[in-house]
């Protein structure tokens, strides 16, 4: 909370806001720029697809481990290219297109989850700012002033490739599959957004950058700690059940749908949606610790030469890995929800929360006291929000539907249930 | 629009390396081959006989109907939030009588069960227990009378 007293705090957001953008472009495109920005694009594309790849061996070396198991060990040393060895497994692999798949519809749906999972990446800063010969750039893909709206944008398009994908294979697990996702996923989204509100508010701005660059100052300038904790929590869990991890992972539930919304797709296509659900696994770690670890925010040991420019990138890199052995031991430790517990988990515990956080901060940010004030309303929202679960919960018993196993209607007899319809049909006659 | 230009490029890149990936694997994988089990609908084996279905339980599309209130209060909320320490006051007390408006009807939705999953809880509420009567009147398409009324009731 230090900066919000820092009268100087709301200038420096104004300047952050006006020098948002990579200073790359700041004289035009020639083509050192084009060279620098292809040179940019081709490192993250590579390194996110190795780094996939060690991301599905360290998740199954680790779950190994937690379950006393040894894991992939034969394909090069510890098993390390057993993901590549899978991958290439899969090209030579036939590519089915099951008879009673929408068969446009089935082969763009891989295309639709892969496309975003990449696309998220270009706007997580990755190190700092560095200047090679007469150009100063980002470490980051794109700087764009949107920021962090294209994630959750491109995070909204992820939902078409696993909704499309089951609707389109013509098969009933896919097709629970994917409407169980797609109700998931947008249930966490307003949980989400607003959680990424309240970053935005303290933050000033929508650029990634930016949001960095608002919490470097300290360790103690961190969103996660300006913010109180409770915001890093929300986004933590919202942004677990987005990506469909355990034990949020009800879309494919191995022991109940084979294998949820891409079990019609073989070969290749299967290859895509794994890549594409790893990879979002990877980028959401990195987004996490953008919003809220201060992204390559860290100590610098200045006596080492040059360490200003790589000791940001290892910062960054560590703070994701952490990410990314949480979400394995999440996998590991916790088991998967009941779907009625992640609907109530997510619309009448998370959304009310974040959005009572949400006014408590932006309260805080005016004046403490108006917080403080805020905090007591929101107490008291509390308590109506308890006594409408307790009334919500009786309206459930008025609303039976079905009478007792042996006094339903229509199981007694043909003639019964014909003048249960005229019934129906005078019902219905009446007012007109 | 400078700025856009990387996302453009890796979009590109993405594009090539998924439509490569298919031209791959369908130069080095096997010809198609299909037969009527390959391209079945999978259900682990067994042959299907019911279209996969058409209809699902209204819930769902209730909660996506809710989503929309969601959706357009963070809409509405992301300009605020930027330029927030510039209206600060007004601002504050805006968005709290927007949010506040948004609640109300929350409540309203919680208070009438919209969003309350699962109909197991209701059927669990005063089913009778079952009997071998009770079953074959429930499965049977024209039943019998029950032979021992007392029994199934």
């Amino acid at each position: 909370m230090r900066s919000l007293l820092d009268p100087t705090a709301h200038l420096r957001t104004l300047g952050a806001l006006a020098s948002s953008g990579d200073p790359l472009f700041v004289h035009g495109l020639n083509w050192q720029v084009w060279l620098i920005v292809a040179i940019k694009v081709l490192v993250a594309f590579s390194a996110l697809l190795v780094s996939v790849m060690l991301m599905i061996w360290f998740e199954r070396k680790v779950i190994s481990d937690m379950q006393s198991r040894i894991g992939p060990n034969r394909a090069g040393p510890w098993g390390l290219l057993q993901t590549m060895a899978d991958g290439i497994k899969l090209f030579f692999k036939e590519d089915l297109l099951p008879e009673r798949a929408d068969s446009f519809v089935f082969k763009l749906a891989p295309y639709l989850s892969l496309i975003p999972a990449l696309l998220i990446f270009t706007v997580v800063p990755v190190g700092g700012v560095i200047t090679v010969g007469s150009h100063t750039f980002e470490l980051q893909v794109a700087d764009p002033p949107i920021g962090i709206l294209f994630v959750l944008a491109m995070s909204s398009i992820a939902v078409y490739g696993v909704m499309l994908a089951g609707w389109s294979s013509g098969s009933k697990y896919p097709l629970l599959g994917s409407v169980r996702a797609s109700a998931q996923m947008i249930s966490y989204e307003a949980a989400l957004g607003m959680t990424v509100v309240t970053v935005v508010l303290i933050s000033g701005s929508l650029s990634t950058r930016a949001i960095v660059d608002s919490q470097a100052a300290a360790f103690w300038d961190w969103n996660l700690i300006r913010l109180g904790f409770l915001p890093f929590i929300f986004f933590m869990i919202a942004i677990t059940a987005e990506l469909t991890r355990p034990p949020f992972d009800l879309t494919e539930a191995e022991s109940e749908l084979v294998g949820g919304f891409h079990t019609e797709y073989s070969s290749i296509r299967f290859a895509l949606f794994f890549l594409a659900e790893f990879m979002n696994t990877i980028t959401m770690s990195a987004v996490v610790v953008t919003l809220f670890f201060g992204g390559p925010d860290g100590p610098i040991p200045r006596f080492i030469p040059t360490a200003e420019i790589w000791m940001p990138v290892v910062w960054f890199l560590l703070k994701v890995l952490v990410f990314l052995f949480i979400y394995v031991w999440f996998r590991a430790a916790l088991p998967r929800f009941r779907y009625d517990q992640l609907m109530d988990l997510g619309w009448k515990r998370l959304i009310p929360m974040t959005l009572g956080w949400l006014m408590i901060v932006a309260a805080i940010v005016v004046w403490h006291w108006w917080g403080l004030l805020v905090a007591v309303g929101v107490v008291a929202a509390a308590v109506l929000l308890n006594r409408a679960f307790a009334v919500g919960a009786t309206r459930e018993e008025e609303h039976a539907i079905l009478p007792p196993v042996g006094q339903r209607v229509w199981a007694l007899s043909a003639s019964d249930s014909g003048s249960d319809v005229d019934a129906e049909r005078g019902d219905e006659g009446g007012p007109r | 629009m400078d700025q856009y230009l990387p996302i453009v490029l890796l979009l590109g890149l993405g594009l090539l390396f998924a439509a490569g990936s298919f031209v791959g694997s369908s130069l080095l994988g096997p010809a198609k081959k299909p037969t009527g089990a390959k391209i079945a609908p999978y259900e682990c084996g067994i042959v299907p006989d019911h279209e996969p279905p058409q209809r699902f339980p209204v819930r769902f599309y209730l909660v996506a109907m809710i989503f929309i209130i969601f959706d357009i209060e963070i809409v509405f909320l992301y300009p605020w939030a930027v330029i927030f320490r510039e209206i600060r006051v007004f601002g504050f007390v805006e968005v709290l009588v927007f949010a506040v408006v948004v609640f109300v009807a929350f409540l309203f939705l919680i208070s009438n069960g919209a969003l309350n999953w699962g109909p197991a809880k209701r059927l669990s509420e005063g089913m009778p227990s079952r009997t071998s009567d009770s079953t074959i009147l429930r499965i049977t398409a024209t039943p019998s009378p029950p032979t021992s009324p007392e029994r199934a009731a």
